[in-house]
């Protein structure tokens, strides 16, 4: 962390939408205690700021064009750049918490927040705390306790979303029909559900596919 | 996603080609329909034609009155019937020849080939072409054109060449090129005999070939059809002498004979054979002595050689049994004389001896009833009737034999196989068929099976009147077997469009959801934050602002809410018919999140697999229901219920909360999308609300039912049962 308790703390804004943006920073600028150093649209702006400055939060959207949130939050866990994470989505879907959650958000808020939820959670994660509020702690609590899926197996999940057939599937990751059909069975197990069609609807429910891709 | 990508990019390609296979699959056929129409209306489609009759088979020929059989590998008409016609090859045929081997089998009349034929009927003339035959009742080569009228050229022999005689193969050629038909006869043992042609500008100009006999019968064998040129003709027309008959006449032909007039007999040529004073009327040999045989004469005309010789009169028939006969043609009068046996319904004639008066045209038939025919009124005598065929099978002695049922009698209808094959391939079982034959009571013939058989001249004494009711139980099993998979077929169908229909409905309402995600909900986000920012700026001193700050924030954020539940209805459930109810458990569930509402579902009655579109219309509307009581109801608990009956489904979603009193509130735009949704299936929508009791929303869908080819005997029984039921209880 680049400066000690009594400073501000330095916030960086990603959000692809502006009117969200310019409603967040009005709000936090508002906040004794709190700076916003900048607010960026897209993932790869916000690491090529975090490059530069030194910051202490940064509030990310999920859904943005290019990069998305949970990339974003990869990229930064990678560079190693000593920056807490809270994720301020629309989503709330099992699948974007935990996502979230595993790759290093310390905080997860939905933007209908209220101005001191949001002021809680930029404080708590700056003293080192999660902010994780209790309905969304109790989704990831029932995702944690479902088995992952590979990332093979998320290929053919998506595959599958856009109604491909098993031979489709086989032959778009040029694989045989038997090992595409034995990815469907893990996937139908995986998932505790009957069928392919439940196995897509429930993975477009749940957010572990995103059918706008 | 690049995968999809190219599966899209790929698609206009594949259609490209998809049109273009269509394309050329069309074409091809247009082509191939074009090919074989051509082919069939060719003037040359079929030629050369060689005959079969050596092996016994004339299928491909039409009989147009006449007794034409196969016998020995020659066509043969025993019958002295004028004008008999058999008829083969297409109405196309233009300039062709004909050739064949002619014998005559009687006196006083002609046989030959007729070529360009078309318009064919029974009848002497009766067809439009032109024939040519040798006559021996003049001597003569007979060329002509008929029209259901004659207009002939005569032509004599010349001098010395001797008479045309019975029983002696002639050759005969007859040649159509364009306006041109010339015909030549040739004897085996003289050479050229006679030619003769005629010139016709107004010619018939293409039509079939036949056979044709007129009052001698005849018999035809190595019929040779095959496409005539220039040459073929000026050849022909080098054989026809310069002197003599007239050779080459021109239209109109030089006589024209009445057609139908019974020949009067050459003078001085033929000594008229007198009929002897003595005979006596065939009814009247039963009258006879059964002791004592006597001799008798009687006068008739043959109406069967073959097995036997049946003779009849005005008053009756006769069986003459190994006649002392020369050979003899349905149609000839005779003198019989021989031994009368008289039987109880008619006589027989033994050792008999025949005399052949003239020719004259065969007896028609007399058209009697089965129940008549086995009387044994008409034993031995000449009769039509009709039945419906039972059996077939091949007889004895080349013998064809079909069981007939008319009414309550059975009888038997035989005859010699002659070209009868192809009608006995084609005679179908329960045909409704009209015979004519010599009747017979004989247990000779019977074997006291049947009342009576039929002894039929020639397979074209039976004609196929209708064929067999198509509903006998193998094409009633069929056409049900057919129903049954057109209809699970178009259920099937049916139900697919219905899911493709459902399934572009959700990939829109997810496209919407995105969009509204992406705009609405991110600007009431952005806005809400933006009044919190103002509010901070506001000094507190100024109560009016912040509450009136308080109230735009409370307006943004309940937007948003609505714009998240929007969304979050607009998005692709998990769906299946049987968990409606589990889904909108589910549903109601992550509504009241963190909240104390109990939620209770119920299922009554036995759980049924709807269509797709009713289970997700009821879904919609629980959900708006569902949503609608937590938004605004504030209610302590929420029931589902969902109750099966046979063709119906109630589903229920009831609330403890406020309930609502008045119209107008922001609940109207909720209840008017259920009302739509609901009369989209359509259903019965019914929402009961009452301040203190909570609201109640109550649907009723109809099911359709369930047919499915195994289920429907099944939901038949259970219907039967309810009807039965509700009637006791009645």
């Amino acid at each position: 962390m680049s400066s000690g308790p009594d400073s501000n703390i330095r916030i960086l804004i990603v959000d692809d939408h502006p009117v969200v943006r310019a409603g967040l920073a009005s709000m936090l600028a508002t906040q004794p205690g709190i700076e916003v150093a900048d607010s960026v649209s897209s993932g790869e702006e916000a690491l090529d700021v975090l490059q530069r400055q030194s910051l202490d939060i940064v509030l990310l959207d999920l859904r943005m064009p290019g990069m998305n949130g949970i990339d974003t939050l990869v990229a930064i866990k990678r560079t190693a750049i000593p920056v807490h994470v809270i994720v301020l989505t629309s989503y709330e879907t099992d699948e974007d918490i935990y996502r979230a959650v595993n790759s290093g958000a310390k905080g997860y808020l939905l933007k209908n927040s209220s101005q001191r939820q949001v002021v809680e959670a930029i404080r708590a994660v700056r003293a080192g705390n999660r902010y994780i509020p209790r309905h969304i702690a109790s989704r990831l609590a029932e995702r944690m306790t479902r088995s992952n899926l590979t990332a093979r197996e998320l290929e053919v999940l998506k595959l599958l979303t856009k109604g491909l057939t098993n031979k489709q599937i086989a032959s778009a990751l040029g694989i045989s029909d038997n090992t595409a059909r034995n990815h469907i069975n893990s996937i139908i197990e995986k998932l505790e559900v009957s069928d392919r069609t439940e196995a897509s609807t429930t993975a477009i429910q749940r957010g572990i596919i995103d059918v706008d891709e | 996603m690049g995968v999809g990508n190219a599966t899209l990019k790929l698609l206009p390609k594949q259609r490209r080609l998809r049109f273009l296979f269509v394309l050329i699959v069309v074409v091809l056929t247009a082509l191939m329909l074009a090919w074989m129409l051509g082919y069939l209306h060719s003037p040359s489609h079929g030629l050369p034609y060689h005959d079969s009759f050596a092996s016994g088979h004339a299928s491909e020929w039409r009989a147009l009155g006449g007794t034409w059989a196969v016998v020995d590998g020659v066509m043969r008409n025993d019958s002295d019937e004028r004008g008999a016609k058999l008829i083969t090859g297409s109405t196309y045929w233009r300039n062709y020849s004909i050739e064949a081997d002619v014998m005559l089998l009687g006196q006083d009349g002609d046989a030959g080939l007729i070529i360009r034929s078309s318009d064919e009927e029974e009848g002497v003339d009766s067809y439009m072409g032109y024939y040519a035959g040798l006559r021996n009742r003049d001597n003569s080569l007979v060329l002509g054109h008929a029209d259901h009228g004659w207009m002939e050229t005569l032509n004599y022999p010349d001098p010395g060449q001797g008479r045309i005689q019975t029983y002696q193969w002639y050759h005969l050629e007859l040649l159509a090129y364009e306006g041109k038909i010339a015909a030549s006869a040739t004897s085996p043992s003289q050479g050229t005999l006679t030619s003769s042609a005629i010139t016709e500008k107004d010619c018939v100009t293409s039509g079939r070939v036949g056979l044709r006999s007129y009052a001698s019968g005849g018999a035809w064998k190595n019929v040779a059809v095959r496409p005539a040129t220039q040459e073929d003709l000026k050849a022909m027309l080098a054989t026809i002498p310069s002197h003599g008959g007239p050779a080459v006449s021109s239209s109109p032909a030089v006589s024209r004979e009445t057609p139908g007039v019974a020949p009067t007999a050459a003078p001085g040529k033929r000594q008229l054979s007198r009929s002897a004073t003595n005979t006596q009327p065939i009814d009247s040999l039963r009258l006879s002595s059964f002791s004592n045989p006597t001799t008798a004469t009687v006068q008739g005309v043959v109406i069967l050689t073959n097995p036997a010789l049946f003779v009849q009169d005005s008053t009756g028939g006769v069986s003459v049994p190994h006649p002392n006969a020369p050979p003899l043609k349905i149609g000839d009068e005779v003198e019989v004389t021989g031994e009368v046996h008289p039987g109880n319904f008619s006589s027989t004639l033994e050792h008999a001896t025949v005399r052949v008066l003239w020719a004259r045209n065969p007896l028609p038939a007399v058209s009697v009833s089965a129940s008549q025919a086995a009387t044994g009124a008409f034993d031995e005598n000449f009769i039509e009737l009709e039945g419906t065929l039972r059996t077939k099978s091949y007889g004895p002695d080349n013998t064809l034999q079909f069981d007939f049922e008319s009414g309550s009698q059975v009888f038997r209808a035989i005859t010699n196989r002659g070209r009868g094959d192809a009608l006995f391939d084609n005679l179908k079982v329960n045909s409704l068929v009209r015979l004519r034959g010599i009747c017979v009571v004989d247990p000779a013939y019977t074997r006291n099976l049947t009342p009576f058989v039929l002894l039929l001249r020639s397979s074209d004494d039976l004609k196929i009147l209708a064929g067999p009711p198509w509903w006998n139980t193998g094409n009633l099993v069929v056409t049900l077997i057919g129903l049954l998979a057109l209809a699970s077929a178009s259920i099937f169908l049916h139900s697919r469009v219905e899911n493709w229909r459902l399934r572009a409905v959700m990939d829109e309402r997810a496209r919407l959801a995105h969009e509204m995600h992406d705009t609405l909900a991110q600007s009431f986000a952005g806005i809400g934050f933006q009044l919190e920012a103002v509010r901070n700026g506001i000094p507190t001193d100024m109560p009016g602002t912040h509450h009136q700050l308080d109230l735009a924030s409370d307006l943004v954020h309940h937007s948003h809410e609505e714009a998240r539940r929007s969304i979050a209805i607009l998005r692709p459930e998990p769906l299946q018919s049987g968990n409606l109810l589990a889904a909108l458990e589910s549903c109601a569930h992550k509504m009241v999140e963190g909240g104390a509402v109990q939620v209770v579902a119920t299922c009554n009655g036995d759980m049924r697999t709807m269509p797709l579109r009713t289970t997700d219309t009821l879904y919609r509307i629980g959900q708006e229901a569902i949503a609608n009581a937590v938004r605004h109801a504030r209610p302590t608990a929420i029931t589902i219920s969902l109750e099966y009956e046979r063709n119906l489904v109630h589903m229920v979603v009831a609330d403890d909360g406020t309930g609502f009193a008045e119209s107008g509130n922001l609940r109207g735009f909720g209840l008017r999308g259920m009302r739509k949704r609901a009369a989209t299936i359509p259903a019965d929508l019914q929402i009961v609300t009452n301040p203190s009791h909570g609201t109640r929303v109550q649907i009723t869908a109809t099911l359709p039912p369930p047919i499915t080819i195994f289920t429907w005997p099944r939901f038949l029984w259970k219907y039967l049962k309810e009807l039965t039921h509700v009637q006791r209880a009645g």
